[in-house]
């Protein structure tokens, strides 16, 4: 019987599973697989697995939970082993690799910022600043102008927009870095200028969330940070 | 989870922006062992389609220069507000109900314990309890 697997953790851990609902339509009960000092928390896999909320939730949810009690290692989402024995099989091989990163993550958590511009007034700000971005912009406006200025234009604000955003990524980086032990940078996508992921000592959590709070403060409106943590420490699982 | 009000940092309005942002970390992220193996996951390439880089290309320098075309400039310095959120939210879905100007997000539901864990570094020993029920779960399920 195929198991999904959720986390792996030491044998000393509470696995306090009471309550917790894993995932697929009915959920099945979690349950643990014992090698050594280690041991993994699975769940007979569901017949159908999708990308939904549910599932998702139920993943998140249950390694939270975990996590709460102790450290643990998190799967990423969808990992199924063919059965019980395979699991052990894993645990008995890779036991001294887990067993130190678990040791790293103690009294360590995740916190992931994203930072996403208003595009509007981003916009607005280089037509205000640039002569050149404002007349193109007039010459163009209502169908009139080239596809050439079109281009110009568009070629200008872009470059400008990806300034102005790298400036503020890598102040936000700068800030928070001294700060964490580890960090994960996602490369920058259409929504978000800066996603970043940081491992943080427990003892430096707050002083790591006030940091972004006040970066929030200093970029006034135009700007969201968002800030997520702690949480499971699954960019540096 | 329900996020604790934690001080001065906002909360996503409506809720959903909370898996929403955790997303790309549960999916993406996460210890991968190869032993095991992945089921084949209906919608993972729409849920990854934000993943791409801004790429400098023509088509990026029109969608721009559209945009500029269309702001309103006189418009915009009256209420900026307003126009702004409400064409951001139709551009871009995940950036709904925020609250500008703030540190956005959610304070997960285990912080406390987070916090709680401070200090004793090796939770190795009996888990001695910790008074009931505060120390995990601290919205769910806390049976009273």
């Amino acid at each position: 019987m195929s198991v999904y697997v959720y986390a792996i953790t030491k044998d000393s851990h509470p696995l306090d599973l009471n309550g917790v609902k894993g995932v697929g339509e009915s959920p099945a009960e979690l349950r643990t697989v014992h090698s050594g000092s280690l041991c993994a928390v699975v769940s007979e896999a569901p017949e159908e697995l999708s990308v939904s909320r549910r599932d998702l939730e139920a993943h998140h949810g249950v390694l939270g939970h975990l996590w709460a009690d102790g450290t643990i290692l998190p799967l990423s989402f969808g990992f199924v082993a063919q059965d019980e024995d395979a699991v052990r099989t894993v645990l008995e091989e890779r036991a001294e690799q887990f067993s130190q990163r678990l040791e790293e993550f103690t009294g360590r958590a995740e916190f992931n910022i994203k930072g996403l511009y208003d595009q509007d007034a981003l916009l607005r700000a280089i037509l205000e600043t640039s002569e050149q971005a404002r007349a193109l912009n007039e010459a163009t406006r209502e169908g009139g102008g080239t596809y050439e200025d079109r281009l110009a234009l568009g070629e200008l604000v872009a470059q400008e927009v990806q300034t102005r955003q790298d400036a503020i990524a890598a102040e936000v980086l700068t800030a928070l870095r001294p700060l964490a032990a580890s960090e994960k940078v996602a490369e920058p996508s259409q929504q978000y200028f800066v996603n970043a992921s940081f491992l943080v000592d427990s003892e430096r959590a707050d002083e790591f969330t006030r940091t972004a709070q006040e970066l929030a403060e200093r970029y006034g409106k135009d700007v969201e940070l968002r800030l997520r943590g702690p949480l499971p420490p699954y960019s540096f699982a | 989870m329900v996020p604790q009000g934690g001080g001065a940092v906002a909360q996503p309005a409506g809720g959903t922006g909370n898996l929403y942002d955790v997303l790309e970390l549960v999916l993406d992220r996460g210890l991968v062992i190869d032993a095991f193996v992945r089921v084949s996951l209906i919608g993972l390439e729409i849920a990854k389609v934000d993943a791409r880089v801004v790429v400098a290309s023509v088509d990026t320098y029109l969608r721009f220069a559209e945009a500029c075309n269309r702001l309103d400039l006189e418009e915009g310095r009256k209420a900026p507000a307003q126009l702004t959120d409400v064409v951001q939210s139709v551009e871009e879905g995940g950036a709904k109900g925020k609250s500008k100007g703030a540190l956005t997000g959610a304070v997960e539901a285990f912080t406390e314990s987070f916090q709680k864990r401070r200090g004793d570094d090796e939770r190795e020993k009996e888990h001695e309890q910790v008074e009931r029920g505060s120390s995990r779960r601290s919205s769910e399920d806390r049976e009273d």
